[in-house]
C-alpha cells in the first residue's frame, strides 16, 4: 500500500508538481527515507488507474524535502502505514531525500481530479487538498476569469495569461486555500509562503492551458510590431523577441489597461441600474438610474432625488457621500462605455433614466447588465419567466389506431404536442410568431417573456422528427428534461399508456397485491410494495432496480416475485447471479419461503453444458448460478430464453467493460433484476452498467454518459444534472433506507440475520483434510485426551472455515481465499458508504489482525482491532475516538478482549464472524451495541459456512433451543460429550458447502 | 515635383514600422478619426493622400512622436536615410478654451464622458458654440518634410497624417493637445477638489483582495504536518460557461496600443471561448490534450 503526496515546487526555475509515495514497505536504500516508494512502483500503481495521456506527461525526479523526524527516521503520515512505535524523543524537522515523479501544472491538474483512493493506493490529505485546488483553477478558466498580460523571466520578457481573482467569493475561496494549505506542502527546502506556491501553480495552469487551447491561431499575425509580437506571443511559450525599453513600457500600458477592473469599493455607495418591463400598452422598457448603498442593497434613492441635492456632502440613509454629483458622472461615463445606449438619456441635465427599445432591453438583459454588474454597479433585472408564465411544452401520448409496435419502454405510441405558457396552450399561428421574430423578448398575451431562441429551435426540431410517433422510452426522457430543449409543462396519456406512465413516476400509489399463496413467511408492509412494483415492472417488461437498504429483505422480496410468477402463468426458468460466497445463503432463503420453487444450482466441474443444460433447465424454475461463472458459461447461458434474469449484488457488473459484466448484458430474459444495497445514485458508472443491464439504451451510450453526467456530478457536485438524473432513473430503481420514518416503524429494534457463506474450493480440501484426520485420532482416544482432541478438530475446522491462512499460519496471501471474508467485505461496503458502524467479533486473535490488514487499504481508512494485548489506555483511546470520530467505522474485537463490558453504541451493525457454540456469550458481545445509547436499528449478522459443522451445530441449537440454556451450559464442552458418529455427522462436509 | 522622381523608386522596407491596421478601405475607425480624415480628404490633396495611405499601410512610419504641440516622425521613403517630418496645428487660444470650457459644462454627456477618459461624438458642438473649432481648417496645420518632394503635403507628410488618425482612435484627447489644452488641463477644470477619485487605481494586480499572510515556520506544524490547517468540505466548484463571454475584455476595452485590428474584442472572444471550452474539457476529465508528448 502507497500513501500518495504531492506539493508544487514553485522555487525550481521550471515550477513543477512533485509527486511521491509512502509505501508500507521498506526500501532499503539508505540514507533515504526508509518507506518512501519506489519510482517504478509509483509509476506502475498511477499508470494502472490513470489514463495514459496523464502518464506520458511523468517525468523521475528527486528532492529533497523537510519532514517531521525522530529516531532519526522520518515519521509516518498515517497509522494506516503500521509503521508506528511508541517513542518520546524529540520530533524536529530533517530534510529527506526523496524520489518521485514530477508533472508540468496542467497534467498534474488533471492527474490531481482524475486520482481516486484504491486499494493499493490511498490519496494523502495533501494531495487531496490540491485536488481541490485545481478543481478551483479549473473554475476561473471555465468562467473565463483570466486576461492578457506580459511576465518578466530574468531578462526575457513573454506575453500571458493572468488569473484573475476580483469576486467577493473567489477571494474568500483563494484566501481559505491560502490558510488551509497543510504544512507538508511548503516542506520543499526553499519553503515559501503559502499564498506564493498557490498563486505559482495557478499561474502556470492558467498560461499553459491558455495557450495550449489556442496554438495556431495566431499564424496570420506576422507583423514585428510591439504589439503583433506580443499578441503572437499569447499563443505560445516563447519569448518575445524585443528590446528591454519598449517592453517596460508594454508592461505598464498594460498594468494601467487592466487596473480598471478593479472596482473601488470605498464609497458607501455606487450606481445602480433598475430595468423596469413596459406599463401595459407600451413597448418602451425602463431603465432607471439609483445610488445604492454598497453595504445594503436593499437601500436606494432614485437619482433624480440626488440631483436635488446641492453640496459636496451627500447624507441618506446615515451614510455619507462626498461629491455626489462629480463621482455620479465619472460612473455613468464609465458606464456609458459598458452600454453605450445610456449617452442619449446624459443629454439631460439630471439624467435619471433611459428609455429603452425591445432590441435595446434584450441587449441590456442578455449582455450589458451582466457587465456593469461585474464591474461593480448595480443590476436589477425584472422578474420575467416566472413559473406560471413559463413557456414550455405539453405532450400526449395516444395509443395507435393500428396495433402497437414494440413492447416495454420501446413500445411506440402517437405523439402530440403544443407549446404552453404556464397552462394556457398558444395556437400554431401564436407559436410560428414568436418563433420566427428576431428579439426573443416578447410580449405574449400580456406578458413579457424571454425566450432562448435554441431551446424553441431544438424542440421544433425534435418533436418533428418524431413524426407524430415516439418510443416510451423517448417520452419518459423528455419528461425528465432533455438537454436544451423547452421544459415539458404536462404529460397526458391515454389507456394503458397512463397506467404505465402514472405507475412508473408514482410507484408510492402503485396497487398492492396480496403475497403469493405458497409464500411460507410473513411480507413487512414495505416488502409487499417492493414485490407489487416488481410485478408492475415486470407486466411491461422493464428492468428494475431494487436497492433496498442491507437487511430490509430484497432476498424475500424477489422470492415473492418468483412465486407469484409461477403461480400466474410462466413456465420458463428463471436465472439467479450471486456471488459464489452467498449461493448457500441463498438456497437456504429459498428452503425456508417457498420450498415450493425448483432450483438448479449451476456449478462445478460436473456442470452440464449446451443442450443438455437447456433441457435440464426447462424441468426447474430457478437455476442459480455465479458471477466467475457467467463469462465462462454464457454460451450456454445466453441460448436460454430465461423468464427473469436478476442479478444479486448488481455491483459486481460495476465496470461494463470487464467480461463479466458484457456477458450479463448478453442474458434474454422478459424481464430483468437487479438487486444490490450500496447507494447506486452515488456510483455513476455502476448505475450506468447496472441500467444498462436492465434497460439497454435509456441512458445512452457511456462515453456520452460520463462527459454529462458522471465527470460534473462526481467531481463538480452538478446538482441540475443530479435532479435530471434522479427524475431520469428514479422510475427505475426502489430504494428504501432503514432510516425511513416509514420503514422503521415496521423494523425489529433488533434483527438476527444469519448469513450463509460458501466454502472455497482451497477451504472444502483442508477441510475434509482435517476431517478425514481427526475422526480416527478421536476414534482411537478416550476420556480427557479424547476431549482434548474433540476440541482441538473443532478448532482447527473452524480455522479452516474462517480462513486457509488462519489454519496453516503460513502468512500467506489473504485475498480471495476465504468464502467468509469476501462476504464480509461486501456486506461492509455497503455500511461504509451508508456511513453506519460495525463491530467485528471473533475468537481468533489471528483472524482480527488478518481482518484489520485485509481491509484497511480495502476501504481507505484504519480499522481497529482490539485484542488481549492492547494496553488499557490505549483500549479506552480506541473506543473513545469509535464514539466520537466519523471515522474509524470498523471495529474488531477478539470476543475474548471485547466480548463484554465495552460501550460501543456508535454501532448499529454486530458481525459474527465465527460461532461461540454458546448463545450467551455471543449475545453479550452483541450487548456491546444493543444497549441503552443505541438510537437505530440495531444488526446482528451471524456467519455460517454453509454444509460445514458451523451449519450442522446452528441448527441443533435452533432445534433444541428450549433446551440449549440447559445443555450447553457456558462452554463448548458439551460437544465433547457426543459419540464418534455422532461428531462424524457434525463435521462431515456436505457437498454444497462449496461452489466454484 | 517632377514626374521621374517618384515613379521608378520603391520605398525601402521598415521592420517595424507602425502599420495602419486597416488593409482596405477607410482607416481610422472612431468618429473623430474618421472625422479627421475626412477634413484631409476635403482639403483636395487627392493623389497624394492616396500614396501617403499606401505608405502608411506599408509600414514606412517608423515612429512617431507629439511634443509640446508638435508631432515629429521619421518617414522611410527610397533614400537611405528616413525623412522627418514635422505637423504642427495652430492651438486655440487660452480665452476661447474658456469658452468652450463653459459650453462643455452645459451638457452632463460630455462632462460624464470626458471624466470617464472619453471623447464625446459631438463635442465640437461645444467648440461651435463658443466660436471656435476642434479640427483646425487647412491653414491652421503646418507640415514640413526633409525629402526632396517640393509639394506639401508630400506621400510622406500624408502618411504621417493618416498615423494620426488611428491615434486618435487610441488617444481621443490627442486633437486637445495639439490644439493647446492636455488631458489633465481639461480635467482639473471639471474636478472640484476631489482630484483622488478619477486618479486611475495604480493597483498592483495579483495582490489585490488577496490577505497579506504571515505564517509561522513550519516547525510548528510539526504535530500537524500532513493535514489542512483549516478544512476545506464545504467548497463547491462549478464549471460553467459564463453568461457573457469574455466579459472581462469587454469590461477592459482594448488596449491602448493595439494597432493589428480593429477587432480587439471580436478575436479575443473566439479566444476566451477556445479556452473556456478546452478547460472545461480537461475539468471533465474527457480531453486528451493530444499535442502533448514526453519530454
Amino acid at each position: 500500500m502507497i500513501i500518495l503526496h504531492g506539493l508544487w515546487l514553485n522555487k525550481l526555475k521550471e515550477p513543477k508538481f512533485f509527486i511521491w509515495g509512502e509505501s508500507s514497505e521498506e526500501n532499503h536504500k539508505s540514507p533515504k527515507h526508509l518507506f518512501q516508494a519506489k519510482q517504478n512502483k509509483l509509476e506502475e500503481i498511477l499508470s494502472s488507474i490513470l489514463e495514459e495521456f496523464i502518464t506520458l506527461g511523468f517525468e523521475k525526479a528527486k528532492t529533497s524535502l523537510l519532514l517531521p523526524t525522530q529516531d532519526k527516521k522520518p515519521i509516518p503520515s498515517s497509522t494506516l502505514l503500521n509503521l508506528n512505535h511508541e517513542s518520546s524523543s524529540k520530533k524536529e524537522l530533517k530534510e529527506w531525500e526523496i524520489d518521485g515523479l514530477n508533472l508540468d501544472s496542467i497534467h498534474a491538474a488533471m492527474f490531481l481530479i482524475s486520482a481516486t483512493d484504491s486499494p493499493d493506493l490511498i490519496l494523502g490529505e495533501d494531495i487531496k487538498f490540491w485536488q481541490k485546488f485545481s478543481k478551483f483553477g479549473f473554475e476561473l478558466l471555465v468562467r473565463q476569469r483570466f486576461f492578457p498580460h506580459l511576465i518578466q523571466k530574468g531578462k526575457a520578457f513573454s506575453a500571458a495569461w493572468k488569473y484573475l481573482i476580483d469576486d467577493a467569493d473567489d477571494i474568500r475561496r483563494m484566501n481559505l486555500f491560502s490558510e488551509s494549505m497543510p504544512p507538508i506542502c511548503r516542506s520543499f527546502k526553499k519553503s515559501d509562503q503559502s499564498k506564493n506556491i498557490l498563486s505559482s501553480f495557478l499561474s502556470e495552469l492558467t498560461d499553459t492551458l491558455s495557450k495550449k487551447s489556442i496554438a495556431g491561431l495566431e499564424e496570420n499575425i506576422t507583423g514585428g510590431s510591439i504589439d503583433e509580437t506580443w499578441f503572437r506571443s499569447l499563443h505560445s511559450e516563447e519569448d518575445m523577441p524585443v528590446d528591454m525599453k519598449e517592453t517596460e513600457n508594454l508592461t505598464k500600458t498594460l498594468d494601467q489597461w487592466v487596473s480598471s477592473i478593479y472596482s473601488d469599493e470605498a464609497n458607501a455607495f455606487k450606481l445602480c441600474f433598475k430595468l423596469d418591463a413596459p406599463s401595459s400598452n407600451s413597448d418602451i422598457w425602463n431603465l432607471n438610474y439609483l445610488l445604492q448603498a454598497t453595504d445594503d442593497p436593499s437601500l436606494m434613492v432614485p437619482l433624480d432625488q440626488v440631483w436635488k441635492e446641492k453640496g459636496k456632502t451627500l447624507k441618506i440613509f446615515n451614510r455619507i457621500f462626498d461629491n455626489p454629483y462629480e463621482k455620479l458622472l465619472i460612473e455613468l461615463g464609465k458606464a456609458s462605455k459598458l452600454f453605450p445606449i445610456i449617452d442619449r438619456s446624459l443629454r439631460m441635465k439630471m439624467p435619471s433614466r433611459c428609455d429603452l427599445s425591445v432590441q435595446e432591453a434584450y441587449s441590456f438583459l442578455s449582455e450589458n447588465s451582466w457587465l456593469l454588474k461585474e464591474s461593480g454597479y448595480g443590476v436589477l433585472l425584472p422578474s420575467l419567466n416566472q413559473q406560471s408564465s413559463n413557456i414550455g411544452v405539453k405532450v400526449e401520448l395516444k395509443q395507435p389506431k393500428t396495433s402497437v409496435q414494440g413492447n416495454g419502454l420501446g413500445s411506440i405510441v402517437d405523439f402530440g404536442w403544443k407549446v404552453a405558457m404556464g397552462n394556457q396552450e398558444l395556437s400554431e399561428e401564436e407559436f410560428m410568431k414568436i418563433a420566427s421574430l428576431k428579439t426573443p423578448l416578447v410580449k405574449i398575451r400580456g406578458q413579457w417573456i424571454e425566450l432562448k431562441k435554441e431551446e424553441i429551435e431544438n424542440t421544433l426540431k425534435l418533436f418533428e422528427s418524431f413524426n407524430g410517433r415516439i418510443t416510451v422510452r423517448d417520452a419518459l426522457r423528455i419528461a425528465s428534461g432533455g438537454d436544451g430543449i423547452l421544459p415539458l409543462t404536462s404529460l397526458k396519456a391515454s389507456s394503458w399508456i397512463n397506467e404505465l406512465i402514472q405507475g412508473l413516476s408514482k410507484k408510492e400509489l402503485l396497487k398492492e397485491l396480496t403475497p403469493p399463496s405458497n409464500f411460507n413467511g410473513s411480507l413487512r408492509p414495505y416488502q409487499t410494495k417492493g414485490f407489487s412494483w416488481l410485478y408492475f415492472l415486470r407486466k411491461w417488461g422493464i428492468g428494475a432496480c431494487l436497492a433496498d437498504d442491507m437487511g430490509l429483505g430484497k432476498t424475500i422480496q424477489f422470492i415473492s416475485l418468483l412465486l407469484k410468477n409461477y403461480e400466474s402463468s410462466s413456465k420458463k426458468p428463471s436465472l439467479l447471479i450471486c456471488p459464489t460466497s452467498i449461493v448457500g445463503n441463498w438456497q437456504k432463503e429459498i428452503d425456508k419461503f417457498s420450498p415450493s420453487l425448483k432450483i438448479l444450482v449451476h456449478h462445478g466441474t460436473g456442470r452440464l453444458s449446451g443442450k443438455e443444460f437447456i433441457k435440464k433447465a426447462s424441468k426447474y424454475n430457478l437455476v442459480i448460478s455465479t458471477y466467475s461463472l457467467i463469462q465462462r458459461d454464457i454460451e450456454t447461458l445466453e441460448k436460454v430464453e430465461w423468464d427473469t434474469v436478476c442479478l444479486d449484488e448488481a455491483q459486481n457488473i460495476k465496470n461494463f467493460w470487464t467480461k463479466q459484466s458484457q456477458a450479463a448484458r448478453k442474458l434474454k430474459a422478459n424481464h430483468k433484476i437487479a438487486l444490490t444495497g450500496t447507494p447506486i445514485e452515488n456510483r455513476l458508472s455502476e448505475l450506468w452498467s447496472i441500467m444498462d443491464f436492465l434497460n439497454p439504451d435509456y441512458l445512452g451510450g457511456f462515453t456520452n454518459f460520463k462527459k454529462n453526467y458522471i465527470a460534473p456530478i462526481e467531481l463538480y457536485k452538478d446538482k441540475e444534472k443530479i435532479q435530471k438524473l434522479q427524475k431520469m432513473v428514479h422510475p427505475f430503481i426502489l430504494r428504501r433506507l432503514k432510516t425511513d420514518k416509514t420503514i422503521i416503524s415496521d423494523l425489529p429494534e433488533k434483527m438476527e440475520i444469519k448469513t450463509y457463506c460458501n466454502l472455497t474450493k482451497e477451504q472444502a480440501t483442508l477441510y475434509q483434510a482435517v476431517v478425514n484426520d481427526m475422526i480416527g485420532e478421536i476414534d482411537d482416544s478416550e476420556g480427557i485426551e479424547r476431549k482434548g482432541r474433540v476440541l482441538a478438530a473443532l478448532t482447527k475446522l473452524k480455522q479452516v472455515c474462517n480462513h486457509p491462512a488462519l489454519f496453516l499460519k503460513d502468512k500467506s496471501k489473504i485475498e480471495a481465499r476465504s468464502g467468509k471474508l469476501s462476504r464480509l467485505e461486501e456486506m461492509l461496503e455497503e455500511i461504509v458508504e451508508v456511513e453506519d458502524k460495525a463491530l467485528i467479533f471473533t475468537q481468533f486473535a489471528e483472524m482480527g489482525k488478518m481482518i484489520k490488514e485485509y481491509l484497511q487499504p480495502k476501504f481507505c481508512q484504519e480499522i481497529l482491532f482490539l485484542h488481549g494485548g492492547v494496553p488499557r489506555k490505549k483500549r479506552d483511546e480506541m473506543i473513545q475516538r469509535f464514539q466520537k470520530d466519523k471515522i474509524p467505522q470498523i471495529f474488531v474485537l477478539s470476543l475474548k478482549a471485547g466480548g463484554f463490558g465495552l460501550n460501543l453504541t456508535s454501532a448499529n451493525h454486530v458481525f459474527h464472524f465465527d460461532r461461540w457454540w454458546n448463545p450467551a456469550v455471543e449475545n453479550q458481545a452483541t450487548d456491546r451495541v444493543f444497549r441503552i445509547g443505541q438510537k437505530k436499528n440495531v444488526e446482528v449478522h451471524k456467519f455460517i459456512s454453509v454444509g460445514t459443522l458451523e451449519e450442522k451445530i446452528d441448527s441443533l441449537i435452533e432445534r433444541k433451543k428450549s433446551l440449549t440454556e440447559n445443555i450447553i451450559g457456558t462452554g463448548e464442552a458439551w460437544l465433547t460429550e457426543m459419540n464418534t458418529s455422532e461428531l462424524k455427522k457434525i463435521f462431515e462436509l456436505r457437498k454444497d458447502a462449496v461452489v466454484e | 515635383m517632377s514626374y521621374w522622381y517618384y515613379e521608378p523608386s520603391r520605398p525601402r522596407e521598415v521592420k517595424n514600422g507602425l502599420k495602419a491596421r486597416s488593409k482596405k478601405g477607410d482607416i481610422g475607425t472612431t468618429w473623430w478619426s474618421k472625422k479627421w480624415i475626412g477634413l484631409l480628404e476635403s482639403f483636395n490633396w487627392s493623389n497624394r493622400l492616396e500614396r501617403g495611405r499606401r505608405y502608411a499601410r506599408k509600414g514606412q512610419v517608423i515612429n512617431f512622436r507629439l511634443l509640446n504641440g508638435t508631432i515629429r516622425a521619421n518617414v522611410q521613403g527610397s533614400a537611405p536615410r528616413p525623412y522627418e517630418v514635422e505637423i504642427s496645428i495652430k492651438p486655440i487660444r487660452k480665452k476661447e478654451w474658456e469658452g468652450v470650457i463653459n459650453s462643455i459644462s452645459s451638457q452632463c454627456l460630455f462632462v460624464a464622458k470626458l471624466l470617464a477618459g472619453e471623447m464625446p461624438e459631438d463635442i465640437e458642438s461645444a467648440f461651435s458654440s463658443a466660436k471656435t473649432s476642434l479640427f483646425p481648417s487647412k491653414n491652421e496645420i503646418r507640415s514640413r518634410c526633409s525629402c526632396p518632394d517640393s509639394a506639401n503635403p508630400c506621400k510622406h507628410i500624408a502618411a504621417v497624417h493618416y498615423i494620426l488618425a488611428e491615434e486618435f482612435d487610441r488617444n481621443p484627447f490627442m486633437m486637445f493637445e495639439l490644439r493647446g489644452m492636455g488631458k489633465d488641463g481639461i480635467l482639473t477644470y471639471f474636478k472640484g477638489n476631489v482630484e483622488s477619485s478619477t486618479q486611475i487605481n495604480e493597483t498592483n494586480v495579483d495582490s489585490k483582495g488577496q490577505t497579506e499572510e504571515k505564517l509561522p515556520p513550519l516547525e510548528n506544524f510539526i504535530d500537524n504536518f500532513w493535514s489542512p490547517l483549516k478544512p476545506l468540505d464545504g467548497m463547491e466548484f462549478s464549471v460553467k460557461p459564463p453568461i457573457v463571454s469574455a466579459a472581462v475584455i469587454k469590461r477592459l476595452g482594448e488596449p491602448p496600443f493595439w494597432r493589428i485590428s480593429n477587432t480587439f474584442i471580436k478575436d479575443m472572444e473566439k479566444r476566451y471561448e477556445r479556452i473556456g471550452q478546452m478547460a472545461i474539457s480537461v475539468a471533465l476529465g474527457s480531453d486528451r490534450l493530444g499535442k502533448t508528448r514526453k519530454k
